[in-house]
């Protein structure tokens, strides 16, 4: 039997494969442990000669690593119900609605996706230090210290709306039979009823969808987190802090607390993922075949 | 829905709009255009007052026989982007071919998917400690079968490439997902006609896999291509300013330093604006492309 051979094989060659993807994972846990001059010692090992659990204690300390985890916590939730709102509002419009402009608009939201995050960083950075009648500033943006970004806002706000949502939610809510959003108009149910009561409960599926990739991808998201903390340092995130202190310290010392940092900020949004990888492989797929 | 009138149903599309509309205008309308006035000025981004504004002369500079955006700048946005997808795209399609026919696939899929939901300063810190020149293991495993050990980072004409292989590694796991999806969709019976036929695997793989997955395929290679142009938080880990020299450096990341670092905004803006260009151009191409290799609804 020719083909019974070949599972023997693809196993060994996944497994080989695995290892490449799960190494730098479990380098960055055991070196987590180490002590530090264990960490710049001469020799490679990967599991540490004791386990120093000390430097969990001392990331939290040096690291501030609560205030990063308060923020990443609140940007990410933050940003997630937002999209959420907004796709959700968009979509339904979009799938739904019948008002002049709605192609143009439609067409609009999808181009959106096709412009680079690069093009952004410069312009939006200045928008939004200069943001009118915010972070005290006056009408014309000058004057205070930070503009949005003076709070949670800045790192919140440029995130609010997603083209991405709005196309999934639409494609989702254009499924949803008429006849419902017919009969609830007729029995006299006003039209946010409708959306709230109606709609949104019968696209659960796809926000779940839309939540994780939306709360994954703000809590990863490093260079606008950058920008904003360079603006105020109480905004840092995660990623930011732990980048920060790496460049602020010695870093023979500091190595193993930086692993400890990343620790904390990778392994919790790991296992969120294996848990709800379902939706988030059917957010993939959906881009995928936009 | 006749039993509502089109003129309530405007007002009530456009005020459920109004939120999106406005995010739109202030944080993408205005930004593109004011991004393209910016490029047209020398500016630190401090007041508007200091804005000097000097033509085309940033676009001059960036196309002038002796700048370094085109060469090596851009000359290694290609090479990343091409390195990447490359590698990306080579294991993907034998991971992706092999799973579909093991148990626990979700499981594989998993793993080969965790790079992409980790944050990127944790794979580039992770990554700096693998290359580490005295203790990282690659080279741990070079000296113990008797190589010399490799500056993997310091050495300007391998640097590009230890991120390259980096950044390939990270693309593998979306490019499985979607080459997975694309090879359950083609029908079994399709497989067992041609067994009854006698074909073997090699044959059926190139007479009934590869056809019928290329638009899946063409998908995959083109949009990993335009993400690797635009891509540059993880050499800006890894390198910081695209070092040693210019060696690693991308356009974006060469972007994101002359106005964060140097105070650059006009310089910067205008290469934004060429590289912004030549990705627009490719998604062009990848629209016409996929229209013609028969990717639906494009």
């Amino acid at each position: 039997m020719k083909l019974k051979r070949i599972p023997w094989i693809s196993y060994l060659v996944i497994l080989i494969g695995t290892v490449i993807m799960i190494f730098p994972f479990l380098d960055m846990i055991f070196s987590s442990f180490k002590s530090a001059s264990e960490y710049s010692k001469l020799n490679y090992s990967l599991l540490p000669e004791t386990f120093v659990f000390d430097n969990y204690r001392m990331a939290f300390e040096q690291l501030k690593l609560s205030m990063l985890f308060k923020n990443s916590i609140i940007r990410s939730l933050a940003i997630t119900l937002l999209v959420l709102l907004t796709s959700s509002l968009g979509g339904y419009v979009l799938a739904k609605l019948r008002f002049p402009g709605k192609k143009l608009i439609f067409r609009f939201v999808l181009s959106t996706m096709m412009f680079p995050a690069f093009l952004f960083f410069i312009p939006n950075y200045y928008i939004t230090v200069h943001f009118p009648l915010v972070g005290g500033n006056n009408i014309f943006g000058e004057g205070g210290y930070g503009g949005l970004a003076a709070s949670m806002a800045g790192l919140i706000v440029p995130f609010a709306v997603s083209g991405f949502g709005i196309f999934l939610m639409r494609q989702f809510i254009m499924n949803i039979e008429d006849a419902y959003i017919e009969s609830a108009r007729i029995d006299g149910a006003g039209e946010l009823r409708i959306f709230f009561q109606i709609i949104l409960p019968m696209t659960v599926p796809a926000l779940a969808t839309l939540a994780i990739f939306e709360f994954i991808g703000s809590w990863n998201e490093f260079i606008w987190a950058l920008l904003m903390n360079s603006v105020n340092n109480e905004l840092a995130t995660l990623p930011v802090g732990i980048q920060m202190l790496k460049s602020h310290l010695d870093p023979t010392l500091t190595q193993p607390l930086v692993m400890a940092g990343l620790v904390i900020a990778t392994i919790p949004i790991l296992i969120l993922f294996l848990f709800l990888q379902k939706y988030y492989v059917r957010g993939m797929m959906n881009d995928g075949l936009k | 829905m006749k039993s509502f009138g089109l003129r309530k149903e405007t007002v009530l599309a456009y005020s459920f709009l109004i939120p999106i509309l406005l995010f739109y205008i202030i944080f993408l309308v205005i930004p593109v255009v004011f991004s393209f006035v910016i490029s047209l000025t020398e500016w630190g981004g401090f007041d508007l007052e200091s804005m000097t504004f000097v033509g085309l002369d940033n676009y001059k500079k960036i196309f002038a026989s002796d700048s370094t955006f085109l060469n090596p700048i851009l000359t290694n946005t290609f090479v990343f982007a091409f390195g990447s997808v490359a590698l990306s795209f080579i294991a993907a399609m034998t991971v992706s071919f092999l799973i579909t026919r093991l148990r626990w696939q979700g499981l594989w899929r998993s793993i080969y998917f965790l790079p992409a939901v980790t944050t990127i300063v944790a794979i580039g810190n992770v990554w700096l400690y693998i290359y580490n020149p005295t203790n990282g293991i690659l080279n741990e495993i070079l000296t113990s079968v008797g190589l010399k050990p490799v500056n993997f980072l310091d050495n300007p004409s391998i640097a590009l490439w230890a991120v390259i292989a980096v950044s390939g590694w990270l693309g593998i796991g979306g490019a499985v997902l979607i080459l997975t999806a694309g090879l359950k969709g083609i029908p079994h019976d399709y497989y067992e006609a041609a067994s009854l036929e006698g074909a073997g695997m090699w044959r059926q793989y190139f007479s009934i896999t590869l056809p019928l997955l290329r638009p899946t395929i063409l998908f995959v290679l083109i949009t990993s291509f335009i993400g690797g142009l635009q891509s540059f938080t993880l050499t800006l880990v890894m390198t910081r300013t695209g070092g040693p020299g210019n060696s690693t450096n991308v356009g974006a990341l060469e972007m994101y330093n002359q106005a964060f670092s140097f105070g650059n905004w006009g310089v910067a803006s205008a290469m934004a604006f060429v590289l912004f260009v030549v990705i627009f151009i490719i998604t062009m191409i990848q629209l016409i492309v996929f229209r013609k290799g028969g990717v639906e609804s494009y």
